[in-house]
C-alpha cells in the first residue's frame, strides 16, 4: 500500500522555516493576549511579505472555505488559567521570496496605460502632464487632508486617572524605534543611525516597521543582544498595535518611542498616552509631499501627542509653525556628520574648459524624475556639441525607472556619453571627478548628495523644491516644470562655463551656505540628550 | 517549496477504454499516488463509462467527469483542471489516456519541483516528465522546449533543464501557477493548447524537465509536429494547430510573429512536397487564426 502524495514527508528546511514563522507569531500573540487561551489557525499564503492576520473572540466555527487547499493546521495555546477567555487567530504564513523578488523591490516602471503612446512619442510631454497632475494634487492637498492637530483631552481633576502602574523597571530602559520599513531610503538611513545612537546612550533597542516588505536591510541592524526586531509588519494588524505596544512598553521598560514614518505608531499614541503615561515620544520627518503633505502632515496632526518633533531642514521648522502653529517642541537637527574641521575645495569646473562631466546620483523613482534627468543630459550634450566641448555623464542608481532610463539613453543616442552605474558605485570618487551634479527632483527634503557634491568640488544644480534653496544658490536652482527645468539647467551650465565672475560667485555662495548649515546642530546633537534622558529613566 | 502536496491527476480520454484502464493501473501503482484521479470523458461512445464505474469500486480516489460532447483535448483539459483545482489540489498532474507513467513518475516530479525550489529558491511553473515511445526512444511529439539558459541549474543527479513549453503528457502544475495564469483555452479544441498554456505559465518562471520521471506514450507512430508531414488524413489536426498557433503568435508577438510562423510553415510544407490543395487549407487556417482571439480563462474563484 503506497501513500498518497499529500502524505509526502515535508522537507527539513521547510519544517524549520514553518517553525521559525510559528515561533514569531506565537511570541507576538502571547504577549498581546497573555491571559487568554489561544487557538492559532494557520494557512499558507502566496504573498512573501504579509500574513493577513485576524483575531476573533471565542472559538471559530469552521466552514468549507476555512479548509481550503492552503489550510495548514492549528495550534492551541493554553493560558493555564481556569475560565480564561478564548480567542482564535487566523493567520497565513508567507512563502519564501524568490530571488527576483529579493533583487527587485519594485516592478519596472510603466507609463500610465492610456498615455503609453504619448510617452513613447514624446517623454517630456508625458512628464509635463504628470507634473501638472502633481501640482493639482498639491493645490487640493489642504482640502483633501486634515491639517489640524488632533485635540488631546486631559480629563477632569474631579476624575483623576486610575493608577496604570508602570513599566518593569527590573529591566534596563529601552527605546522603541518605529521604521517605515527596513529598505533603502533617507528616512531609513536616519532610523538606522538612531539605532546606533540609542545603543551608545545605553538603551536597549526594539525595532518595528509599519509596512510589510522583505525588510531587505534587516541585517544592517547591529548584531547586538540589546537590539531586537519584532515583525509586527508581517504578523499584526494595525488596529492591534496600540494594545501590543502598551504591553511591550510595560514588559520591556520602554521609556521612549521614536517614530520614523511609522503610521501605526502614530495611531497608537492616544492609547499609549492614557495607558502608558511614562512614555516620551519623538518623531523625525523629512519631506512635505505634494499630494498629501507626507509624514510632516501626519506628524503635525498628531502633534499634541508628541513631545519632540525632530526635523532635518528649516523648511520643516517653518511648516510646523505655519500649518500647525507649533514651535516650542520643533528641533532642527541636520542629517550631516559633524563639521568640526570644515575645508571645502574649489569647484572642479573651470571657465571655458574643454570637457563637461555631469553626475546624477539617486534612486530611480519618480521623485528623482529620471526622465527629466535624461532629457537634461541630452540638452547638455547638444550644448556641449555646439561649443566644441567633450560631454560625459555618469548616472548612478537603481529602482523601477532603471530600465526606462537605460532605454531613453540609448534612444537619445547618448550611450557613448552616458555611463550607467549601480547604487554601490564610488560616490566620492565620482563627485570628485564631476563638474555638475544634476538633481531635477520632483521633491526633496535637503538632499544629502548636494552636501557631498560641494565637499568634493562639484556644483549641484537642483530644482527649487523642499529646502534645497537653503543650500543651493538661487542662480543654480531650476524650475520644477519639466521643460523649464531642462532649459534652466542648460542656461546655468552655459553661464558657469562662460562667466568666470559668475562661477566664482557661485563658489562663494555655495561655501557660505554649506558653512551656515553645518553650523546648525546635527541630528545626533539633538537626539542624544533625549536618548540619554530616557536611558537614565530607570533610576528616575 | 510548500508543506502542502495534495495532488490530483487529470486524464482526458476519448474512446480508448483499454488504454485508459492501463493508465489507471499505472496510477494505482505509483509509489506516491495522486490523492484524486479525475478521468475526463469526452463523450466516449465505447465502454469507458462502464469500465471506469467498475474501477471506482476499488479505487476510491477515482472521479469521473463525463462531458456532454467531445470538446477536444483542450476542452477536456480545461474542464478537468477546473474541477481538480476547485477540489483543492495543491498540484495538478496532467496527462493523456494513452500515456503510462512509470511507478515513480509522480514521486520524481514532486521531488524535483520541491527540491528545485528549496535549493534554487525560484519557483518552477511546471515540471514535466521524459516521455518515451513504446520502444524506449524519445517521443517526438512530447519534446519540451528549452529556454536559452536551460542548463543554469543542471547538476549531476539533478539534470533539471529549464523549459518554457511541454505537452500535456505527464506535466505537474502547482496551484499558484493556475491561480496566477488561469486554465487552458478550451476553444483551441485540439493541438497547441498545451504549448500555449505552458508558455503562459512560464512567464512567471520556466518549468523544469525531469528526466528521471518517465512515461510511456503508446501512440501508433512516433512522429513530431511538422508541417512537412501533413496528409489529407491528418489535415484536420494540423488545421487546428495552425489556427491555434497563429492566434497565440498574434496575441504575443503581433503581425511579425504571425508572418514568421507562416514563413516557417511554408518552408516545412515545401520541404515535404505537401500537395497544394492541402497547403491552401493550412494557409486558410493561418488566416482564420489571425482573427481568432479566445479569452484566457481564469481559475475558478476560491
Amino acid at each position: 500500500m503506497t501513500a498518497p502524495a499529500s502524505a509526502r514527508p515535508v522537507a527539513e528546511t521547510e519544517i524549520k522555516r514553518l517553525e521559525r514563522e510559528q515561533a514569531e507569531i506565537v511570541s507576538i500573540y502571547r504577549r498581546l493576549f497573555p491571559d487568554d487561551d489561544l487557538e492559532i489557525v494557520f494557512w499558507q499564503c502566496d504573498s512573501p511579505v504579509w500574513s493577513a492576520p485576524s483575531v476573533r473572540d471565542g472559538r471559530m466555527t469552521f466552514h468549507p472555505h476555512h479548509l481550503s487547499p492552503e489550510y495548514l493546521g492549528r495550534l492551541r495555546l493554553s493560558s493555564g488559567q481556569a475560565g480564561a477567555r478564548f480567542r482564535t487567530i487566523n493567520i497565513s504564513i508567507p512563502r519564501a521570496p524568490t530571488p527576483g523578488e529579493v533583487r527587485n523591490a519594485d516592478a519596472p516602471w510603466q507609463p500610465v496605460r492610456r498615455l503609453g503612446p504619448l510617452f513613447n512619442a514624446w517623454p517630456m510631454a508625458y512628464e509635463h502632464i504628470r507634473y501638472q497632475a502633481e501640482m493639482r494634487r498639491k493645490r487640493l492637498c489642504r482640502q483633501r487632508h486634515s491639517h489640524q492637530s488632533l485635540a488631546r483631552g486631559a480629563g477632569s481633576v474631579a476624575l483623576p486617572p486610575p493608577d496604570e502602574g508602570g513599566p518593569d523597571t527590573s529591566r534596563r530602559p529601552a527605546i522603541l524605534i518605529g521604521f517605515h520599513w527596513l529598505e533603502v531610503g533617507g528616512a531609513e538611513k536616519l532610523a538606522f543611525d538612531c539605532v546606533d545612537w540609542a545603543l551608545a546612550a545605553g538603551l536597549r533597542v526594539i525595532v518595528v516597521a509599519s509596512v510589510p516588505s522583505l525588510q531587505r536591510l534587516a541585517d544592517r541592524l547591529p548584531d547586538h543582544p540589546d537590539v531586537s526586531f519584532i515583525r509586527l509588519d508581517r504578523y499584526l494588524a494595525h488596529d492591534l498595535w496600540p494594545q501590543f505596544i502598551e504591553r511591550l512598553a510595560r514588559a520591556e521598560n520602554i521609556r521612549l518611542i521614536h517614530v520614523h514614518h511609522c503610521v501605526p505608531l502614530y495611531a497608537a499614541l492616544a492609547h499609549l498616552r492614557v495607558t502608558a503615561p511614562w512614555l516620551k515620544v519623538v518623531d523625525s520627518t523629512h519631506i512635505v509631499e505634494h499630494p498629501d503633505g507626507g509624514y510632516p502632515r501626519v506628524s503635525g496632526v498628531w502633534s499634541n501627542y508628541i513631545d519632540h518633533h525632530h526635523v532635518i531642514s528649516r523648511e520643516l521648522v517653518d511648516y510646523y509653525r505655519d500649518v500647525f502653529h507649533v514651535m516650542h517642541k520643533v528641533v532642527l537637527g541636520r542629517m550631516l556628520p559633524r563639521a568640526d574641521q570644515l575645508e571645502l575645495p574649489a569647484l572642479n569646473m573651470k571657465p571655458g574648459q574643454k570637457q563637461l562631466r555631469v553626475a546624477f546620483i539617486g534612486r530611480m523613482y519618480y521623485q528623482k524624475r529620471p526622465v527629466v534627468m535624461v532629457e537634461t543630459l541630452r540638452a547638455l550634450a547638444r550644448w556641449a556639441g555646439r561649443n566644441g566641448i567633450e560631454f560625459k555623464a555618469t548616472v548612478v542608481g537603481e529602482g523601477p525607472f532603471a530600465d526606462t532610463v537605460a532605454g531613453l539613453v540609448k534612444r537619445r543616442g547618448l550611450a557613448d556619453q552616458v555611463t550607467l552605474e549601480a547604487a554601490n558605485a564610488d560616490i566620492p570618487g565620482l563627485l570628485g571627478n564631476s563638474d555638475i551634479l544634476l538633481l531635477p527632483s520632483n521633491n526633496e527634503g535637503l538632499a544629502l548628495v548636494c552636501y557631498e557634491a560641494i565637499q568634493h568640488g562639484c556644483i549641484p544644480l537642483s530644482t527649487d523644491v523642499g529646502s534645497q534653496a537653503e543650500l543651493v544658490p538661487p542662480d543654480l536652482l531650476l524650475r520644477l516644470e519639466p521643460f523649464g527645468s531642462v532649459r534652466d539647467a542648460v542656461s546655468a551650465v552655459d553661464r558657469l562655463w562662460r562667466d568666470p565672475g559668475f562661477l566664482a560667485r557661485q563658489q562663494t555662495e555655495l561655501h557660505e551656505r554649506f558653512r551656515h548649515i553645518a553650523s546648525d546642530p546635527t541630528a545626533e546633537d539633538i537626539l542624544m540628550p533625549i536618548y540619554r534622558a530616557a536611558a537614565e529613566g530607570e533610576t528616575a | 517549496m510548500t508543506a502542502l502536496t495534495t495532488t490530483a491527476a487529470v486524464i482526458v480520454t476519448f474512446n480508448r477504454s483499454d488504454k485508459l484502464m492501463r493508465v489507471l493501473d499505472a496510477l494505482d501503482q505509483q509509489t506516491q499516488k495522486p490523492d484524486l484521479v479525475f478521468v475526463v470523458d469526452n463523450a466516449s461512445t465505447d465502454d469507458t463509462q462502464a469500465l471506469v464505474q467498475t474501477r471506482a469500486a476499488q479505487m476510491p480516489s477515482l472521479r469521473y467527469v463525463r462531458l456532454p460532447k467531445n470538446v477536444g483535448g483542450a476542452g477536456g483539459f480545461h474542464e478537468g483542471m477546473k474541477v481538480a483545482y476547485a477540489a483543492g489540489a495543491n498540484y495538478l498532474w496532467i496527462s493523456d489516456d494513452d500515456a503510462y507513467p512509470q511507478p515513480d513518475a509522480l514521486e520524481r516530479l514532486l521531488d524535483a519541483i520541491q527540491q528545485f525550489e528549496a535549493e534554487n529558491v525560484w519557483r518552477p511553473s511546471f515540471a514535466c516528465s521524459r516521455v518515451e515511445w513504446i520502444d524506449g526512444s524519445l517521443c517526438e511529439m512530447n519534446t519540451p522546449r528549452p529556454v536559452w539558459d536551460w542548463a543554469r541549474f543542471v547538476q549531476p543527479g539533478k539534470a533539471w533543464a529549464l523549459v518554457d513549453s511541454c505537452s500535456f503528457v505527464s506535466v505537474l502544475v502547482p496551484r499558484w501557477a493556475i491561480e496566477k495564469h488561469g486554465l487552458p483555452i478550451s476553444d483551441y479544441f485540439i493541438w497547441f493548447d498545451d504549448a500555449e498554456y505552458t508558455r503562459r505559465l512560464a512567464k512567471s518562471y520556466p518549468g523544469i524537465f525531469v528526466p528521471e520521471s518517465r512515461v510511456i506514450h503508446d501512440t501508433p507512430e512516433n512522429k513530431g509536429v511538422n508541417y512537412s508531414l501533413v496528409t489529407s488524413k491528418s489535415l484536420w489536426k494540423f488545421k487546428y494547430g495552425a489556427r491555434n498557433e497563429t492566434s497565440f503568435r498574434s496575441r504575443e508577438q503581433g503581425l511579425v510573429g504571425v508572418l514568421s510562423f507562416a514563413w516557417g510553415v511554408r518552408a516545412q510544407m515545401k520541404a515535404g512536397n505537401v500537395p497544394w490543395s492541402i497547403r491552401r487549407q493550412i494557409y486558410q487556417a493561418i488566416l482564420r487564426g489571425w482573427s481568432f482571439r479566445p479569452a484566457i480563462p481564469k481559475a475558478p474563484a476560491g
